[in-house]
């Protein structure tokens, strides 16, 4: 044990060891608070995260636990660590309060976070790593390191910004309130005024189709005229407006329609990250596997 | 086109195919290719068939995800075969297409033709499609795994792990985009690209588990047991995201991905 190259056991006892942390912080400070990362923290977090990465790289020559975590040993133990403790989350309902203690409420637990950040640094470092020694033949190997830590980086940072609020709106009254997830009346900077709601069925009379033709005034003077539909968002001013509901009783007489709306700022980061493992993903079947055996006697 | 002429459209398709997995035994490459894809074609008619009849794609219920299932297993065992020539791929994907099909005959499942607005969205296809397709792939690694780790004599496996890995590769690939489309219609439809739904959730483990076969070949190619055992695992775990979520305790009423209550 911890004679170099470190293998598996030791990958694995660092994966114990950020897991015995994070059950420290957690006894300590309780659960994460996702709220407390909104703009300007998660910036901050974001610049401490990357000069973490750098630091780590330029020091890898003196600490060796840093030069280990660039190659694939490190990958296996984290990968195995993370796929442990998301089992357990898939295995155990997932409710807001109550359940299994910590287990239940997997997304604030700290070793489940400090687990996939540790996979995440990994991924980074193996992305710099490189990135520096750049070879055309590297791109696939860029493509799904980095896609995957832009992708997940930037969508765990960016969720304490995620505004999502709900809007009912009766007919031909404009309305400019919203309600936010922890029921507060919040004023979205845009109005919706609802001109028809309709429900279309199929013969059986299940429905077919939910959609509200409104229009959308913003604060900047614009009004944007348009349907609503279920899988057809309407996109004004940075928002994201979606048909969320209505009056289930009354069917196509529903005296309103209820909205959610959404504003992502983060999203054009977690789409750049999502497109480079698309790209990523497509390489690992042309240019990554491993060429085919060719041997005289078959199977 | 109805379920009730399926049998005829299965008959003639299964025929076909095991013409073909026959012909790969005989070493004849051209009647192999012929009837393989002939009844590729019989079968894709029925699944056209249902498309058009029910005014939507057959995507929906666990039956019709089963119907692309058994279309895409000999269509996988005829590249498997085109890239390598194993005399025995068609065989196996033959008789594995054909356990689907049986299920689909003695238990339809609903088969309406309301397609509820969630569902009905460009990404639908793709998401479900490419899914099915890297759901084949991997089962036919699964079964390579189980090959090499219980019933090969000889244990010189290297050109046995050779496929089992370039058929995870592939169908990593397409488990991938299977994932990521499925995060871009989300966010159209639900509002957000990922809501650690219990579905998603297991994705996101069975992602994980190829992702580690992967890594683990890369760096201990040697040990190819460990490996095969990987994969089974990843294998249970896809099952359990693609049905077997429906009997698990921890996803009961609170998955939005059910489709079948009304």
């Amino acid at each position: 044990m911890w004679s170099k190259p470190w293998r598996f056991a030791e990958g694995f006892l660092i994966g114990g060891g950020l897991f015995a942390v994070g059950l420290a912080l957690q006894l300590t400070m309780g659960p994460i608070d996702w709220s407390l990362f909104a703009s300007p923290v998660n910036w901050i977090m974001l610049g401490l995260l990357l000069a973490f990465l750098a630091l780590m790289f330029l020091l890898r020559k003196k600490v060796y636990a840093f030069e280990w975590m660039m190659h694939g040993h490190a990958a296996v133990a984290s990968l195995s660590w993370a796929l442990g403790i998301t089992l357990v989350m898939g295995l155990l309902p997932q409710t807001r309060e109550g359940g299994v203690t910590w287990l239940s409420q997997m997304l604030t637990f700290w070793p489940f976070v400090m687990i996939w950040t540790w996979m995440m640094v990994i991924s980074g470092l193996a992305t710099i790593n490189h990135l520096l020694r750049f070879k055309v033949k590297e791109i696939p190997f860029l493509l799904n390191h980095l896609g995957v830590f832009v992708a997940i980086v930037s969508a765990t940072l960016g969720s304490a910004d995620v505004k999502k609020l709900q809007m009912t709106v009766s007919y031909d009254n404009p309305e400019w309130r919203a309600l936010s997830d922890d029921e507060v009346v919040v004023e979205p900077g845009i109005a919706i005024e609802l001109h028809q709601f309709t429900v279309d069925y199929y013969e059986d009379m299940t429905p077919k189709r939910f959609a509200s033709d409104i229009t959308v005034y913003t604060e900047d003077g614009k009004n944007v005229h348009g349907t609503v539909e279920v899988n057809k968002p309407l996109k004004v001013n940075g928002w994201k407006i979606y048909q969320y509901g209505y009056d289930n009783s009354l069917g196509s007489k529903s005296p309103y329609s209820v909205f959610m709306l959404v504003k992502d700022p983060w999203l054009p980061a977690v789409y750049t990250g999502i497109f480079l493992m698309l790209a990523g993903a497509l390489c690992l079947m042309l240019f990554m596997a491993p060429k085919p055996v060719k041997k005289e006697e078959k199977v | 086109m109805s379920w009730n002429l399926f049998i005829w459209f299965a008959l003639g398709a299964v025929s076909c195919w095991t013409l073909g997995a026959f012909f790969a035994w005989k070493e004849q490459k051209a009647k192999v290719y012929a009837f393989t894809f002939l009844g590729l074609a019989i079968f894709f008619a029925f699944i056209l068939g249902m498309w058009i009849s029910l005014e939507r794609p057959p995507l929906r219920t666990m039956g019709e995800t089963r119907l692309w299932y058994s279309f895409f297993l000999p269509l996988a065992g005829i590249i498997v075969y085109s890239r390598w020539r194993y005399k025995w791929i068609l065989s196996f994907s033959t008789v594995l297409s054909l356990v689907f099909i049986c299920v689909n005959l003695f238990k339809p499942g609903i088969h309406s033709k309301a397609l509820m607005p969630a569902l009905q969205s460009p990404w639908f296809a793709p998401h479900v499609i490419v899914y099915m397709f890297s759901y084949a792939l991997l089962g036919a690694a699964t079964l390579m795994a189980a090959y090499i780790l219980f019933f090969k004599k000889k244990k010189d496996v290297d050109s046995e792990m050779n496929i089992t890995d370039n058929l995870v590769y592939v169908g990593l690939t397409f488990l991938t985009f299977g994932m990521l489309f499925g995060a871009l219609w989300a966010k159209e439809a639900w509002g957000h690209y990922w809501a650690w739904d219990p579905k998603e959730t297991w994705a996101a483990i069975t992602w994980l588990c190829y992702l580690l076969y992967l890594h683990f070949r890369k760096i201990q190619p040697k040990e190819w047991r460990r490996a095969c055992w990987i994969l089974l695992l990843a294998f249970v775990c896809l099952q359990i995201c693609w049905w077997g979520i429906n009997y698990l305790p921890s996803a009961q009423g609170l998955s939005i991905h059910t489709y079948n209550v009304k």
